[in-house]
């Protein structure tokens, strides 16, 4: 995987240091979850870009593979990713949604492309020779992955709408990360 | 008797030089045992060898462009991956900072925040 795929290496402390907290706090610790406040006000909003930038990456590289470098293709691909974004960010989203939508995005093009390959793979090779069972079963698992998580990616991102929509502190607090 | 060549799994060859002759060998499995099964002698050893050699080579080679696909396909997903970790940090922490916490697998607003 290129490094430009790849969260920095303090991207990633942070993260560690996210998740952590997070754990702590819910399990009820009172001095973590100011610890977590203040992180997420001053860390999060640098990741949150970090990793909407390797969701663009993410696409740029899909759209390569799926378009192979046709010109028409590729402009057709990302007008169909733009409208996509559109379609699901709506207006005005705070910077947890456009993340959230880069994955659901990311997640959609990534199961269009490993689809077209497997299933190219066995077009071409059908009379050719017999694909081994271990392979077509490596193929699956990877193809299914992708689709549970971009199935996840969907609940997800309605699952924050949902409760945003039913709590005026957590819109706040993401309209805070916004400005 | 020949052994099955259209078997999956190619077996090990040998030729043998014996009085100025050639004799073609090829060691089968059966079981426990490995057997030494004579295919030919002369030009057909020969022939039965580099045929053999030619699929080995051939099988080898289609096992070589299975795992680069393979390998194509998880670097494809890698990215993906890693932004959906990153996007489920973040949400939990952001939720958890908003007073929400994890209830069998549901976030639940916790009323004391």
């Amino acid at each position: 995987m290129s490094g430009v795929l790849e969260l920095s290496e303090e991207a990633r402390e942070r993260m560690a240091e996210l998740r952590g907290l997070s754990e702590k706090a819910e399990a009820g610790d009172r001095n973590a979850r100011k610890r977590l406040r203040r992180l997420v006000r001053s860390s999060s909003p640098e990741v949150i870009a970090e990793a909407s930038d390797i969701a663009r990456r993410a696409e740029w590289m899909l759209v390569k593979t799926i378009s192979a470098r046709e010109p028409l293709m590729e402009e057709a691909l990302q007008e169909r990713m733009h409208q996509m974004r559109a379609e699901i960010a709506g207006e005005n989203p705070t910077p947890l949604e456009v993340l959230l939508t880069e994955r659901v995005v990311a997640g959609w093009l990534l199961v269009e492309v490993l689809e077209g390959l497997v299933s190219a793979q066995y077009q071409r090779d059908v009379k050719a020779h017999r694909v081994p069972p271990g392979h077509v079963m490596q193929q699956s698992r990877i193809l299914e992955s992708a689709t549970r998580r971009y199935l996840a990616a969907i609940r997800e991102l309605a699952r924050v709408r949902k409760l945003q929509a039913g709590m005026p502190v957590r819109v706040n607090t993401l309209n805070v990360l916004a400005g | 008797m020949l052994p099955d060549f259209a078997t999956s799994k190619p077996p090990s060859v040998a030729i043998e030089r014996r009085d100025g002759n050639l004799y073609y060998y090829r060691s089968v499995r059966d079981g426990e045992k490995v057997r030494k099964v004579y295919v030919g002698a002369g030009e057909f050893a020969r022939i039965f060898a580099e045929g053999d050699i030619l699929r080995r080579t051939g099988r080898k080679a289609q096992r070589e462009r299975e795992k680069a696909e393979l390998e194509r396909l998880e670097a494809l997903a890698a990215p993906v991956e890693e932004l959906s970790e990153a996007a489920e940090v973040l949400v939990r922490a952001h939720l958890v900072d908003a007073g929400y916490h994890r209830r069998k697998g549901e976030y639940r607003r916790v009323r004391s925040a």
